[in-house]
């Protein structure tokens, strides 16, 4: 990793009383759009309230920007934005009082304030709903409305813990576009969702929790681009797999299919030679289209 | 031809301005604590009994000072019928009492029932920033309910004295320190115990509800206890008169005790026992508070 992590942990764990929730956690995340995902009770918000100082490790360390997240919480808070998953719009007020009161909070003065506010309203799409009290708004509406008070100070790292929650497809839609372009104004980005989906279409980085434990953690790129070949055989399967096993590939035999996959050649070329060497045919050929779902239920053993 | 404007899309724009931190997320939330119990940027109905409160508490002082300038004019030799500064803490007691009634659960109950506590967690604010905060808007305000209008009298009364204004403003000088304690007693007596209240509850009616319940149930307590019971030390039942308490102490202040026939001065406590209550139950509510908003935060 090149840059400077901007979020990292040693050992770190976590209990209620009996309940785990977190267990020797380690990771080094760079700069950029980072995905942390598990299913519900893995983890993650339990992750994301020690790194903002909500919540104290009971074991181990956390860093957020290179402070520490317990000990330095208030450095911590001046860096970052948070967007929960839970409701936290004040109904009786407008969008735009309460994003200026939220940009006072995190210290910026009075003018640059409404200035942001009013920026940051039209960013994510609410310039003409603004001044309405944010009680009559949509799902869709206080969804932009909490995303546009975690940014509107213009953060260093912004948590977004499940953004599209509650989402019509529409809405979904824009809330990925919005966060997809987060990266481009220098904010780094931590996505926490339990839709894979969203997390391939919007990080370059992924966080896998599982159980309180760390299931994998790497480039979005390395996890779902395994270098895989599928092909469908005519002929005998069993020889063609000898051959490329003989070649240094390894092989998943399931029927008339195989998975092949090497990481010191190209998997296509060893197909093709073995094909040639074992005189069969081939009803189909192409590489394994390998989610981030497969990967997570591959690593979680389901 | 004239020049026509060109539009230019800036797109996001990293803010590079100044940072206030933890003391600009203090005032903030002070700024923020004023607005919400006199209902400002918020619709009409939130702003109908604050304001009718305030009149409330201004109004007699404004009357007094006018009937004061009436009688100067027309009666110069007449003894002025108004009371005196300590007797005005009545009028604005009362009504302090209903309006922190009122603004202590509008002050935390939202915040924690909308969610809105997670938001202040990700700012640089502790807290103890928070609920210190919150109650600093709330003191503000009880002690600007009890000061103003006796700003206002005092002022007033001067003005209209036959020994001329400046010389009737150092007479009265002595009045100061007593109308600043009887502030002090009456904020500590009403506010942290509200707060406590609301910090409880978790609906704002309930909580204004329950505070004047605790109020009116005390004091009838204690009335039937200290009254209607001849068991020794039944005297001390009084302490339940919580919102007696600073009145007997204002009487002491302005060394007028036992001018008012109340629970407390019937059951003759010293004026010493009703201070350590006002601050025992002060101190109690305040930890609680604070232990309370350390584990919410």
């Amino acid at each position: 990793m090149v840059d400077a992590p901007i979020l990292s942990a040693r050992d770190l764990g976590l209990a209620y009383g009996s309940i785990v929730a977190l267990h020797g956690v380690e990771f080094d995340l760079p700069p950029g759009r980072i995905g942390l995902v598990g299913a519900n009770g893995a983890g993650k918000t339990t992750l994301i309230k020690i790194l903002l100082g909500i919540l104290r490790p009971t074991l181990g360390t956390a860093a957020v920007l290179g402070f520490d997240a317990t000990k330095d919480v208030l450095d911590v808070r001046s860096r970052i934005g948070y967007m929960p998953e839970n409701d936290c719009l004040p109904l009786d007020i407008s969008a735009a009082e309460f994003v200026v009161y939220a940009a006072g909070l995190a210290g910026l003065p009075r003018n640059a304030a409404r200035q942001r506010a009013s920026d940051v309203l039209t960013l994510v799409g609410l310039e003409e709903e603004r001044f309405r009290p944010i009680e009559g708004f949509s799902t869709g509406m206080k969804q932009r409305t909490k995303l546009a008070q975690a940014i509107v100070h213009d953060p260093e790292l912004v948590f977004l813990d499940e953004p599209t929650a509650g989402l019509d497809p529409e809405g979904r839609e824009e809330m990925l576009e919005l966060i997809s372009r987060l990266g481009g104004f220098g904010i780094n980005v931590l996505v926490s969702s339990h839709v894979l989906g969203d997390i391939e279409r919007t990080c370059d980085w992924v966080l896998m929790l599982d159980g309180g434990r760390v299931l994998r953690s790497g480039p979005l790129s390395h996890l779902i681009d395994a270098d895989t070949v599928a092909v469908e055989v005519i002929g005998d399967t069993d020889a063609v797999a000898r051959h490329l096993v003989a070649a240094g590939a390894t092989v998943d035999v399931a029927g008339p299919r195989l998975l092949v996959w090497t990481s010191t050649d190209d998997a296509f070329r060893l197909v093709r030679d073995a094909l040639a060497d074992s005189g069969a045919g081939m009803r189909s050929l192409g590489p394994k289209a390998t989610t981030l779902e497969d990967v997570f239920l591959e690593g979680s053993g389901s | 031809m004239t020049e026509r404007g060109v539009v230019f899309d800036l797109g996001y724009v990293p803010y590079e301005g100044e940072r206030r931190g933890r003391r600009g997320a203090i005032s903030s939330t002070y700024r923020d604590g004023l607005q919400r119990v006199f209902g400002i940027r918020r619709r009409a109905r939130k702003k109908i009994l604050p304001w009718m409160l305030v009149v409330l508490a201004l109004l007699p002082a404004v009357v007094f000072v006018g009937f004061a300038f009436l009688l100067s004019t027309f009666s110069p030799e007449a003894e002025s019928p108004f009371g005196s500064h300590g007797d005005y803490f009545s009028i604005t007691g009362g009504v302090v009492l209903l309006f922190v009634a009122l603004a202590a659960p509008e002050l935390l109950i939202p915040d924690r029932r909308e969610g809105v506590l997670s938001v202040y967690s990700s700012r640089p604010l502790r807290p103890d920033d928070y609920i210190g905060t919150r109650s600093a808007s709330l003191l503000t305000v009880v002690a600007g309910f009890m000061l103003i209008p006796q700003v206002l009298m005092y002022i007033g009364f001067a003005a209209l004295s036959a020994d001329g204004f400046f010389k009737a403003l150092v007479t009265n000088t002595d009045e100061i320190p007593k109308i600043l304690a009887a502030t002090v007693v009456y904020a500590l007596a009403y506010a942290p115990l509200a707060l406590l209240v609301a910090t409880i509850a978790s609906r704002k009616a309930a909580a204004t509800g329950i505070y004047l319940g605790v109020m009116i149930v005390g004091a009838g307590l204690a009335a039937a206890l200290v009254e209607a019971t001849t068991l020794p030390g039944s005297r001390y039942a009084a302490i339940l008169a919580v919102d007696g308490h600073p009145d007997y102490v204002r009487d002491w202040i302005f060394g007028t005790t036992g001018s008012s026939e109340t629970t407390i001065a019937n059951a003759g406590l010293d004026p010493w026992v009703s201070l350590a209550v006002i601050v025992t139950v002060a101190v109690a509510s305040s930890v609680f508070v604070v232990w309370r908003y350390r584990r919410l935060m």
